[in-house]
Order: structure tokens, then C-alpha cells, then sequence
């Protein structure tokens, strides 16, 4: 019996269903706060509820894709820092091709689906020459080789552009690439296309993660990269597949942000990403030691962080740095508690079988 | 382990021996590479070195200072990505101290920036020795939390310091004064770089630092205090980047909560530049300080070259670690070779 009900404590205790608490939890006080200032005639309207936060949430959906590929990478055991300057190069490629394409008397649509294609390929190859990098010298970090190529695929963004914007204004055919930020009525809420895709791909991940044994090596490769690889997985192979997808993920999450800043191009633009990306993927359960983790935990966070920000924002009055504040405390927590539960229940185990080794002695 | 490897060699040879001092004494390699882009930069702009030196000098100080500080985070395996958040963080506090009158001399300055940076150093040691999270969570948190701390009404409240907040004593301290050539800013940059230099090399805590870098159990059985000395480490890193902050005061003459965003990646680059293994227990200032110098040049000679346009700087940089990396773990496997092949069994 004792054991029953440790097994459900501990299914009570999965990291999803804390996140799910503690997002239950926020929406009820974000709700009663809302309240209260509606009584109190601080505000006319109705500010929080599930109409504006689905819709609000658009923003904060921008490094969902990002956060995708770099959860794998931390489920390996590695880290990239560099996706938001391959999607800064992405998105840089882009433009310039579409650009070129068009002055060059190309028609708009097939100049359009070219530079589509090159910045989806231009991510790739990043991610492709971070996967190259890092199984071909294992005794450097990925940490420190992303490092130095977050700078490199950066500069070559700013060789690009230089310092300037580059727009496309008046162009209909680029701007309907503004369409992903838009929204879609379902059943009398606007959902943001941002989410639903997000969500698509999310599903699809935890299908490939999680249920595939596939996705169930990138695990193994995390927990213990030696032993799978003489369990027979090919594990460079792996890893630079998954560095080349978190590249491709990124030039997707450049795509919805050239939607959602109005077509323009700079090459510092998403600058700070890949903190974003890795703050979601670890609030998710994934660890930058490798081996755990759940997209449903990941796509989880991402609301969090989401919800938070609109609630704080609009309801107290946080500015963007209290926010950031916010982030950064649970950033922390959020990985000290567990580690800080684990060690105090080693330290019961081993005082319980210490006193259990004294009675048998004593006996 | 390269060191023992060489006494086993055949010897005779003139190439593994060069390969074996390459690798052994990095910094050569790093001297040549330095006086190369020098000399590249010198045909195309005559006279350059001696025109900007002191610009490379000033505009590496307080780079300098950040790295000096990271020696020790990175000699312990570990690392902070912290650091700009805090040299943002600490300057502002000594800056609105300064300004609300509390503080007037520069010394009081300097001591409340290496203070603020120490506590904020010692608590991401703290929370990485003791609560055992990773570091690069932690001091990501951390990065927020500093910065964030900065604008915050209740806190700090913060929008700017400008030139006007400081004294005049202040603003011309680390500047306008000179002691053998050198402006003091400078002179921050040489001091913190030589006593971590002999703190590392001659202090008994100095070598623990080295010791649990390499080898943590090892550390550990020989009765070094291994949680003590990493939130030491990391403390001395907050100390480095708090005393940045200061100096970055005492440099632009203002501060913001947005200073020096994104910093913490030259500060590492210069370190990974300079030889530091990020895997712990290998680094020397010596490589550092090169690595520094070598940034703070390109920054200073690439918009003088006039090739492609002015944003070519972080293209090079990028270039220059990546090749410095590259090239290092290619001669580490090259030696390593060698000494394999050289070795009589």
C-alpha cells in the first residue's frame, strides 16, 4: 500500500503536472486580480481572460519554434547558443535573395518561394556546420564552438545588411508573409496562426520523442552517450541531424518574425534568442545535462511564460524588467527544487538504512 | 601530461619538439598570431600601432578585467554568463551612490563595485556548489535578475547616470591621470591581471582552484574543499565584473541598464582565445591577456582597414575564435600523435 501511494505521489509530483499547477494556479490569481480592479473601476474592461490571453500570447510564440530544436539539443547533453543568429542569418539570406530575385526579373511569388527556400536552407547548413563542428571535435564544447559561430553567422548577417533595415514596402507578395501573424476565429476566439502551428509542431515532436524509438535515442544519447553507442546507434550521426533540425528550426522562427515585425530585416534582429529558447526548454524539464525532459512540459512553458508576462504587465503594472526579473528567479528555482527535494530525500534514505544498519548490529 | 610526453620522445627531431613547445607554451602561437594581424593592419595603415595603441590598451581594460575574472569561473569547469548583467548591475549602484552624494571618493567607488560584483559572484557560486544546479542556468538567471534589477522603482530605480551625477574627481581619475605613460584605467587592467596571475600560480587556494578544475574527486580526497573554492572562484568573477562596472563608469561616464548587453561572450571569447580550457583545469592570465588584447585590436583596426562595411568587426571576431579554437584542438591531436608514435613501449 505504502508503495501505491508513493508511486502516485510521485506521478503527483511529474514536472508536467507542477507546470500545470503552477499555470492553473496564475491564471486563478491573474483572474480574481482582475477582478478586484473591475470592482474597484480600475479598469472598464475585462483584461484578462481567455479571448485576450490567447490572442495576446502571439509574441511570446516568436521563440516557440527555436525552443523546439534547442530542446533536443539539450536532451543530447549539448547546448547551441547560436540559433538566434542563424535566424538572424536566415532571415538575412532572405531578403537579400528575395531582393536580388526581384530585380533581376523574377515574378514575386516564385522570388518569394526562392527566398523561402534559401533562408529554410541557410539554416540548415548553420545548424549543419554546428553539427559538423561538434562531432568532429568532441574534446572542444558545443557551448564554445556555438559561441564562436553565433559570432561568425552574425557577422556574415551584418556583412549582409551592414546597419541598415531592409523592407519591402508596397510589395504585396512579401507582405503576405504577414499572414502568420495573423489570427483565425475558433468558436468566437481569435487564435494567433503563430500557436496553432506551434502546437502542430509540438504534437509532432512529442509523437517523435517520445513514442518513436528514434526519439527515444536522443534520450539515451543524453543519459549515457558511451553505452548507446555500442548499443549500436550511430550517435555523431544522430547528433549532427539534431544540430541541423535546431537550424532549420531557427530560420522557421526567423520566417514568423520577419511576419511579425512587418517584413523588416536586420541583422541584430532577434538578438538574444537562444536565452529565451534555452530559459523554456529548461522551465520545460529539460536539463543542459542531457538525458529528461517532455515537449508537453516544454510547450507548457511556453504559455507560462506567455501568461505571465501579459498578466504581470497588464494587471500590475510590471514593466519589461520586473518580467525579466521574474524569469530569471524561476529560471533558478525552478532547477534548484528539484535537485534541492532529490538531495533531502538521499539524505532520509541513507539516515533510515544507517539506523536499520545499527539495529541489526546492535541485535 | 604533454609535459611528460616530451621527456619520453625520441628527441633528435626538430618538428615534434617545436609541435611540443607550440602546445606547451600556447602563448607563442598566440604572440605570432598578434603580431601578424598587427603587422597586416600596419601595411595598410601606416603608422597604426603607434597611433592607436593607447586606444587598444583603453578599450581592452575593462574587457581585460572581466576576463582576468572568468580565468578562475572557467578554470573550475565551470562558467558565467553573468558577468555584463553585473558589471551593469554594480556600476549602477556605485554611480547612484555617487549621486545621491553618499560616496565622493574614487576608492570608495571602486571598493563598492568589487563588493556589489563579489556578493553577486558569491551567490551564483553558492547556488552552483551547494544547490548543484549548472551553471550556465544559474548565471543565465542571474543575467536577468541583475539587469533587471537595475530599472526597478523599488531598488534602484534607475534610468540613467550620466556625466553630470559624477564628481569631477571621479571623472577624470581613470582617464586624465597617468602614472608612467599609462592612464589608471589602464593600470585597474594591469593589477587585477597580475594578481590573479600569482593568485593562481603561487597561493595555496590559488592551485585548489586548479585542482578541482581537473580533477574533482581527486581535489576532494586530498582535503580541498571543493564547494568552498568554487564559490570562491565565482565570487571572484562577480568581484572582476563589478569593478568593470566602476571602471566602465569611470571610462563613458554613464551607465544604463542596457550597458554592456551582450559582453559576457567577448569576455569568454577572450579567455577561449588565450588558450583556457572550458572543460577546467587548464589557463593561464598570460593567454588571456593576449586573447584580450587581441580582441581590443580587432574592435580598434578593422573600421581603420575600410574593407567591406564598418559591421565587418563581428565577422572577423567570429572568424578569429573560431580559427583559434579549431586550430588548438588540431594541435593538441597532432601532438598528442606525435607523442604516441614517439613513445618507446
Amino acid at each position: 500500500m505504502g508503495k501505491q501511494a508513493a508511486r502516485a505521489l510521485k506521478g503527483l509530483f511529474r514536472w508536467e503536472t507542477m507546470l500545470l499547477a503552477v499555470l492553473v494556479l496564475m491564471c486563478a490569481v491573474f483572474d480574481r486580480r482582475d477582478a478586484a480592479r473591475q470592482a474597484a473601476g480600475l479598469s472598464k474592461k475585462d483584461v484578462f481572460n481567455l479571448a485576450v490571453v490567447v490572442k495576446g500570447l502571439r509574441p511570446y510564440m516568436l521563440y516557440g519554434f527555436m525552443t523546439l530544436g534547442v530542446m533536443l539539443i539539450l536532451a543530447m547533453g549539448d547546448i547551441d547558443i547560436s540559433v538566434g543568429a542563424s535566424a538572424a542569418l536566415s532571415v538575412a539570406v532572405m531578403g537579400v535573395v528575395y531582393q536580388s530575385a526581384t530585380v533581376s526579373g523574377l515574378r514575386a511569388e516564385s522570388a518569394l518561394a526562392l527566398a523561402l527556400l534559401s533562408c529554410l536552407a541557410t539554416g540548415g547548413l548553420c545548424g549543419a556546420a554546428n553539427g559538423f563542428l561538434v562531432t568532429r571535435f568532441k574534446e572542444l564544447f558545443a557551448m564554445i564552438i556555438t559561441l564562436a559561430t553565433q559570432l561568425f553567422y552574425r557577422g556574415i548577417a551584418y556583412l549582409l545588411l551592414g546597419g541598415k533595415t531592409l523592407t519591402f514596402k508596397n510589395d504585396v507578395t512579401f507582405d503576405s508573409l504577414k499572414r502568420l501573424y495573423d489570427t483565425v476565429q475558433i468558436g468566437g476566439v481569435s487564435v494567433p496562426v503563430m500557436l496553432i502551428a506551434l502546437m502542430a509542431a509540438a504534437a509532432v515532436y512529442a509523437v517523435w520523442i517520445h513514442g518513436t524509438p528514434g526519439g527515444r535515442r536522443i534520450f539515451a544519447l543524453g543519459t549515457n552517450a558511451k553505452a548507446t553507442f555500442y548499443s549500436g546507434v550511430r550517435t555523431d550521426r544522430v547528433k549532427f541531424g539534431l544540430f541541423t533540425l535546431c537550424g532549420l528550426t531557427s530560420a522557421a522562427t526567423g520566417v514568423f518574425f520577419v511576419g511579425a515585425t512587418s517584413s523588416s530585416i536586420r541583422a541584430d534582429a532577434m538578438m538574444g534568442y537562444e536565452m529565451y529558447a534555452i530559459a523554456a526548454a529548461v522551465l520545460g524539464g529539460f536539463s543542459t545535462s542531457g538525458g529528461k525532459g517532455s515537449v508537453i512540459g516544454v510547450a507548457l512553458s511556453l504559455v507560462i511564460f506567455g501568461v505571465m508576462k501579459i498578466g504581470l504587465g497588464t494587471l500590475y503594472g510590471f514593466v519589461d524588467s520586473m518580467v525579466n526579473l521574474s524569469v530569471g528567479v524561476i529560471l533558478i528555482i525552478s532547477t534548484l527544487l528539484p535537485n534541492l527535494i532529490s538531495g533531502a530525500g538521499e539524505a532520509i534514505r541513507l539516515n533510515r538504512r544507517r539506523a536499520r544498519a545499527n539495529v541489526s548490529y546492535q541485535a | 601530461m604533454l609535459e611528460n610526453g616530451k621527456t619520453r620522445g625520441r628527441g633528435g627531431r626538430a618538428a615534434p619538439d617545436l609541435l611540443a613547445l607550440l602546445t606547451k607554451r600556447r602563448e607563442i602561437l598566440l604572440l605570432a598570431v598578434l603580431a601578424a594581424l598587427a603587422l597586416g593592419v600596419s601595411l595598410r595603415v601606416p603608422g597604426y600601432l603607434k597611433n592607436n595603441y593607447m586606444n587598444i590598451l583603453k578599450g581592452g581594460a575593462i574587457n581585460m578585467v572581466m576576463a582576468a575574472g572568468m580565468l578562475p569561473v572557467l578554470l573550475i569547469g565551470s562558467i558565467d554568463i553573468s558577468v555584463a548583467s553585473t558589471l551593469a548591475f554594480a556600476g549602477s549602484v556605485a554611480g547612484m551612490l555617487m549621486r545621491d552624494g553618499y560616496v565622493g571618493s574614487t576608492l570608495a567607488m571602486i571598493l563598492i563595485g568589487i563588493g556589489v560584483g563579489a556578493l553577486v559572484g558569491a551567490l551564483n557560486g553558492a547556488l552552483v556548489a551547494w544547490g548543484r544546479v549548472l551553471p550556465i542556468i544559474v548565471t543565465l538567471g542571474m543575467s536577468y535578475v541583475a539587469r533587471a534589477m537595475i530599472p526597478m522603482d523599488w531598488l534602484l530605480g534607475l534610468n540613467k547616470i550620466a556625466r553630470i551625477h559624477l564628481t569631477d574627481s571621479f571623472k577624470v581619475f581613470f582617464i586624465d591621470r597617468y602614472f608612467i605613460g599609462l592612464p589608471y584605467l589602464v593600470w585597474s587592467a594591469v593589477i587585477v591581471t597580475a594578481l590573479t596571475g600569482l593568485f593562481l600560480r603561487y597561493t595555496r587556494t590559488g592551485r585548489s582552484i586548479y585542482a578541482v578544475g581537473s580533477n574533482e574527486s581527486a581535489a576532494l580526497v586530498r582535503g580541498v574543499r571543493a564547494d568552498g573554492v568554487k564559490t570562491l572562484a565565482h565570487a571572484i568573477c562577480g568581484a572582476a565584473a563589478g569593478l568593470a562596472g566602476v571602471l566602465w563608469l569611470g571610462y563613458y561616464n554613464s551607465i544604463e541598464k542596457s550597458t554592456a548587453a551582450g559582453d559576457e561572450m567577448y569576455v569568454i571569447a577572450a579567455c577561449v582565445l588565450g588558450g583556457v580550457a572550458v572543460t577546467g583545469g587548464y589557463g593561464k592570465i598570460t593567454g588571456v591577456a593576449i586573447g584580450a588584447v587581441m580582441i581590443a585590436m580587432i574592435n580598434s583596426a578593422i573600421p581603420q582597414l575600410k574593407i567591406g562595411n564598418a559591421m565587418i568587426t563581428e565577422f572577423v571576431k567570429g572568424l578569429l575564435l573560431l580559427g583559434a579554437i579549431l586550430l588548438n584542438a588540431a594541435l593538441r591531436r597532432l601532438a598528442r600523435r606525435r607523442e604516441l608514435i614517439g613513445r618507446r613501449v
